[in-house]
């Protein structure tokens, strides 16, 4: 039989993680995605309890989060799932819904600020076009980011998730990792 | 230039991709005894006004909703959005 090493989206055997001043960068290859979506007419399910997300919103559940995508249209996060067919759970949790296995079509980067949500906020300024005032935590959009479409997601005051494309996973880090190490330059 | 997202509210332009005039929901009957005549409108005919203007953009980089945005092609100024599935769904007399 083959025998396949797995490798990250970004082709190492472990996931990167890089540090520049208060921002650390960490690529999450734990986390499974799936996309739910309603058919027309349809109620709006809770799956594992979770209250979906209106527009621009991200809620967090028990090992279970969602960010609102579209309308009627939700993208599912769970955390350590990665290596499971998250999406086969999630379609016994919302039956009658349209579910999609999404984990390997993106790369999750989680980037954490040690110093609050300033560092954070400034790199974010650099990078994307978010208003920090309105991106609260519970807060997630897509938007452009070096010409690469991603979500943005507050999960908290000093930590935000950026979902990219995968088959760009190597552009997006650098973009990140490039942008953290220069604006700790330019601070120093 | 700023689009004000029916759901998502002010939005920068560069998300979005201009599809053109929004008399594109207007789609003739293809059964229609004219069908060909007004298919042939539909397709190259379009009204190219100094002022008040109504657009289908796109959202590409955001919720890939289809927008229909009126705007005055002389100042620039976006006067308002709307959700185009909004738009055709009144178009035929059903409530969105």
């Amino acid at each position: 039989m083959t025998d396949l090493i797995p490798v990250t989206a970004l082709g190492d055997a472990t996931p990167r993680r890089f540090s520049a001043g208060a921002l650390t960068l960490c690529e999450n290859d734990a986390v499974a995605f799936a996309s739910l979506a309603l058919r027309r007419g349809a109620g709006r399910p809770a799956p594992f309890g979770l209250a979906l997300p209106g527009p621009g919103g991200w809620a967090a559940g028990q090992g279970v989060a969602a960010l609102w995508v579209a309308p009627d249209q939700w993208l599912v996060e769970a955390e350590g799932r990665a290596a499971t067919d998250f999406a086969a759970t999630l379609g016994q949790a919302a039956p009658g819904c349209s579910v999609t296995e999404q984990t390997d079509g993106w790369v999750a980067f989680e980037i954490v600020s040690q110093a609050g949500p300033q560092p954070l906020e400034a790199l974010l300024e650099k990078l994307a076009n978010v208003d920090p005032a309105g991106f609260a935590p519970g807060r997630a959009t897509r938007t452009a980011l070096h010409h690469m479409s991603c979500y943005l997601v507050r999960r908290a005051a000093g930590h935000v998730a950026v979902l990219g494309a995968r088959s760009s996973a190597g552009s997006l880090w650098h973009a990140l990792a490039t942008a953290a190490r220069r604006l700790h330059a330019n601070a120093a | 230039m700023l689009i004000p997202h029916p759901l998502l509210g002010p939005r920068d332009a560069q998300e979005f991709v201009c599809l053109g005039d929004a008399r594109l929901i207007e789609r003739p009957d293809p059964a229609a005894a004219d069908a060909e005549a007004a298919f042939c409108d539909y397709v190259f005919l379009r009204d190219n006004p100094a002022g008040v203007h109504r657009e289908l953009w796109f959202h590409e980089h955001g919720d890939r909703s289809w927008l229909v945005v009126t705007r005055d092609t002389v100042t620039h100024a976006v006067l308002g959005a709307e959700l185009a599935r909004d738009v055709a769904l009144a178009r035929v007399g059903r409530a969105p």
